[in-house]
């Protein structure tokens, strides 16, 4: 039901001095959108709690573009904290909007960022608290319209049930084109099965109840999505792609939350897409082509974001950096311009090249904290494998190269569980950190019996997704991994070389709700009847109530985690597409059995994905690249 | 109390400003505040000293913290600037970009080798209001004798013990009732603390310890407002500096 719009804070007052943070629920913060006259109201929603979501560049940006169409307001709101949610209920106060502190099912326009695969339950726990059926076939006439999109989209059919619609790709053009769609189609008076069909003819977007969900022999045991009789609805729907960044607002992020966040600094998007060709990366094929921003755009947006927002570090934010083919221009320009009175400036991620490390020093000054590399596979033939294209020499040059720079801590990224993974390429990670140590104590030396020089080694939970090469695979079973992090612990006998894993439990859900068709979203509902949310939480992570809810509804999500699909198979995410082609992802999989590597396409020639002729873009390269 | 030094070195002019908190942001805690503050201070391209550690902090000093979901009409910082710049241009550009509930209300350059704020601010004004239930201004008055009665409170911050005397940090209060707030019952009170270094008193703590005393058994208490509406330094004579008093001028 349609709730009334009206500001509720008074509602909410009584509750912050009882709550961990109430900063989470304050708004006001300098940069927000004050003026909310609509006639049309969106609200967007990170279902995590306000640290977390308010840095989500995506929101921002869509936030940004519809608060600039005419006619449309936009909010946002976050889920509040369990001892907040709690209290809501308690006193009958809904889920409310930051801006307005109207309550999110006054809205006409609910959108829902999906950033990882862990806010399922968040999902669902957002909308009870609104107070918006979950399921989309539940909500009446006049409710919102409860539409999602962000990186997690891919394989939407766990939480297909719930959305009226899912946009794919970029969202800054597609939000809005949604927005006007909905508030057209309510103009005109259209029934609300009317407005869906609607929808699904906006480019891009995807309204899964206008698909059925097919079992036969060429399926896996989730089935394939067809479109229903008589819709007229593409078999495929395709992301959005934007063709060129230069085109798009430099600076999204205006807003400068009071509480501390999780990225508390100004980010540039410097480039979306990489197309290194990882092939455990999802977003390196969803994300694809390359386009970079010019280098005096990023410059100058640097300079005015920081002036207006008074943030004292601002992020180049990427996939792949220092790949930007201006790189070492930009940031030579930006030690110059914005370098001073404090301000760092900082890159995401480092190549594991020299380049990367000049780089990293080109804005560190004197500063020298820890460096970060990836090598993420600890033998060659593994890192050849998943197209981790840098070699043993890169890596220890690399190294070299940063401690010459003064550089002390070095953290090394690594996964477990990859395809074809055997115990010599666990052992190797530890041997690699030895011989970064043994070099790092050559060149720092030694006072007083010590060299200072330490090595972290942080090992991920390889989790096969969907759009990547190894899509059909199932992931490494949990004793295995518990297993392989033993023995990796037992070869690390330095003092000096320290060693972190994740929790494989959190994985397994993550791999398992990865795999899931739409006949998952009952495993999902009933962890969340049964308590789980903030999945992505450590300390509200139950593993057990997840293996449970699974149970009862007949799914053994440990048996979902380690299945293997057929290379022939229709998937269950075959009709949501972000351009790569089927071929050339299972070609990549047969090149990584044989251990043979792909170039990256912006600096050789065209590898074959299928994005740029299947969306009509292109690569946008803003200088020259070429492999360092 | 036992504070730190001033921060600043003698060649760098020392901008004392006022400003309030309240509304909404009375909720935020006090490095929200810092936080908010520094990036008001950017925003209005003050040419603000950075400190020489690893972090490169900008200078500036605070006053007390104030507990989060106080109001204040009485919070200082001192920065410090590399040059001297116009009084009130300073005052106007930091009120231009500072968050309204947040907004500085004076500003003068003060002394540069003065104590610093925090431990020189010794003395808190606040004025309370108290809703619940079960009580009067003169149950809660009781209740407080009996607290000074036993000359310290013995409280948890968050899973630690703490304890703080009430012979020098409690220095007076005032009660009335006033009329019912919607459901609740509600009485005014007026406080005056002092901070030493054996710690400050907090209100909250002061009234929880107040509604577990026998007199006030089966009062509830839902909520406070509280407003910090005064801060002095605190001289050997027992008469109290204003930070804006003009010994600390420049």
């Amino acid at each position: 039901m349609r709730l009334a719009r009206k500001d509720r804070f008074s509602e909410l007052e009584p509750l912050l001095g009882k709550v961990l943070h109430p900063a989470r629920y304050l708004d006001h913060e300098w940069g927000a959108t004050e003026e909310q006259d609509g006639p049309f109201h969106a609200c967007l929603i990170y279902p995590d709690t306000y640290e977390v979501g308010q840095p989500n560049l995506g929101i921002a940006i869509l936030y940004n573009e519809l608060n600039r169409a005419e006619g449309i307001s936009c909010e946002r709101a976050y889920l509040p904290w369990v001892d907040m949610s709690a209290l809501m209920r308690e006193r009958g106060v809904p889920l409310l909007s930051l801006e307005s502190s109207s309550p999110v099912a006054s809205f006409d326009l609910v959108g829902i960022t999906l950033a990882h695969e862990l806010v399922a339950t968040n999902v669902i726990e957002t909308l009870d608290l609104a107070g918006i059926a979950v399921r989309s076939s539940d909500r009446d006439e006049d409710d919102a319209i409860v539409v999602a999109g962000g990186a997690s989209a891919w394989n939407v059919e766990p939480l297909a049930p719930i959305f009226d619609a899912v946009s794919l790709g970029d969202g800054e053009e597609a939000i809005v084109d949604i927005a006007r769609c909905v508030r057209s189609c309510r103009e005109r008076g259209l029934a609300r099965a009317e407005i869906l069909r609607e929808l699904s003819r906006v480019e891009n977007v995807y309204v899964p109840s206008l698909y059925d969900i097919v079992h036969d022999e060429t399926s896996t045991r989730w089935g394939y999505a067809v479109p229903k009789e008589g819709t007229g609805v593409p078999p495929v729907v395709y992301k959005r792609c934007i063709p060129s960044l230069a085109e798009t607002d430099p600076i999204p992020q205006r807003m400068v939350p009071y509480m501390g966040i999780v990225q508390d600094r100004l980010a540039i998007e410097v480039l979306r897409g990489c197309a290194r060709g990882c092939r455990f990366c999802q977003a390196g094929m969803t994300y694809r082509p390359v386009r970079e921003r010019p280098a005096s755009q990023v410059i100058d947006a640097v300079c005015e974001g920081l002036s207006v927002t008074g943030y004292d570090e601002c992020s180049l934010s990427s996939l792949s950096t220092t790949d930007h083919s201006q790189c070492e221009h930009i940031l030579r320009e930006l030690k110059m311009r914005a370098n001073q009175n404090g301000v760092r400036i900082s890159i995401p991620s480092q190549r594991l090249d020299s380049f990367g490390v000049d780089m990293a020093s080109a804005v560190s000054g004197g500063r020298k904290g820890g460096l970060t590399f990836a090598p993420e596979a600890g033998t060659q033939r593994l890192r050849d494998v998943i197209n981790k294209n840098v070699t043993e020499e890169d890596l220890y040059r690399a190294a070299r190269n940063a401690f010459e720079n003064g550089w002390k801590r070095m953290k090394l990224y690594y996964m477990m569980g990859l395809p074809t993974e055997t115990d010599e390429d666990i052992l190797a990670i530890t041997e690699t950190a030895r011989k970064v140590l043994a070099i790092g104590r050559e060149v720092c030396g030694y006072r007083r019996g010590k060299s200072g020089v330490s090595v972290s080694i942080s090992v991920a939970v390889f989790v096969p997704k969907c759009y990547t090469p190894f899509q059909w695979q199932g992931q490494l079973g949990r004793d295995e991994v518990r297993r392989r992090q033993q023995l990796l612990l037992q070869s690390a006998q330095d003092r000096d070389i320290r060693i972190s894993y994740h929790d494989s439990d959190s994985s397994v859900l993550d791999a398992a709700l990865s795999k899931m068709g739409r006949a998952g979203f009952e495993v999902v509902m009933e962890a969340w009847k049964r308590g789980c949310r903030f999945d992505a939480w450590t300390d509200q992570f139950s593993y057990e109530t997840w293996l449970e809810a699974g149970r009862s509804v007949g799914i053994d999500l440990e048996e979902v985690a380690a299945e293997t699909f057929d290379l022939d198979a229709r998937l269950p995410w075959d009709h949501t597409s972000p351009g790569v082609s089927k071929g050339y992802l299972k070609r990549e999989w047969r090149r990584a059995v044989q251990g043979v590597t792909t170039p990256d396409c912006t600096m050789t020639s065209c590898v074959g994905c299928g994005v740029c002729p299947t969306l009509g873009v292109d690569n946008v390269i803003a200088g020259d690249r070429h492999a360092r | 109390m036992p504070g730190r030094p001033p921060i600043g070195k003698p060649d760098l002019e020392r901008l004392r400003v006022r400003f309030i908190k309240n509304d909404r942001l009375a909720y935020l805690g006090h490095l929200e505040v810092i936080n908010t503050i520094s990036r008001s201070v950017r925003r209005a391209k003050m040419p603000f000293s950075v400190g020489n550690g690893f972090a490169q902090r900008m200078r500036i000093q605070f006053s007390q913290a104030l507990p989060v979901g106080a109001a204040s009409t009485c919070e200082y910082y001192d920065l410090y600037l590399t040059e001297r710049v116009d009084e009130g241009e300073a005052f106007e550009l930091l009120r231009a970009s500072t968050p309204k509930a947040m907004a500085p209300t004076e500003a003068h350059f003060v002394k540069s080798k003065l104590p610093a704020l925090e431990a020189w601010l010794t003395r808190s004004d606040w004025d309370i209001r108290l809703f619940g239930r079960d009580f009067d201004a003169s149950a809660l008055g009781l209740a407080l004798e009996d607290l000074k009665g036993i000359g310290k409170i013995d409280f948890m911050r968050g899973d630690k013990p703490r304890s703080i005397g009430l012979d020098s940090t409690l220095v007076s209060w005032a009660l009335e009732d006033c009329e019912k707030e919607g459901e609740w019952d509600c009485v005014h009170m007026t406080l005056k603390t002092r901070s030493s270094n054996l710690g400050a008193l907090r209100p909250a703590v002061l009234l929880e310890a107040a509604f577990k005393t026998p007199v006030l058994a089966g009062a509830m208490l839902d909520s406070t407002r509280v407003l910090r509406q005064g801060q002095w330094n605190e001289a050997e004579d027992g008469s109290l500096i204003d930070p804006f008093d003009p010994g600390q001028l420049l």
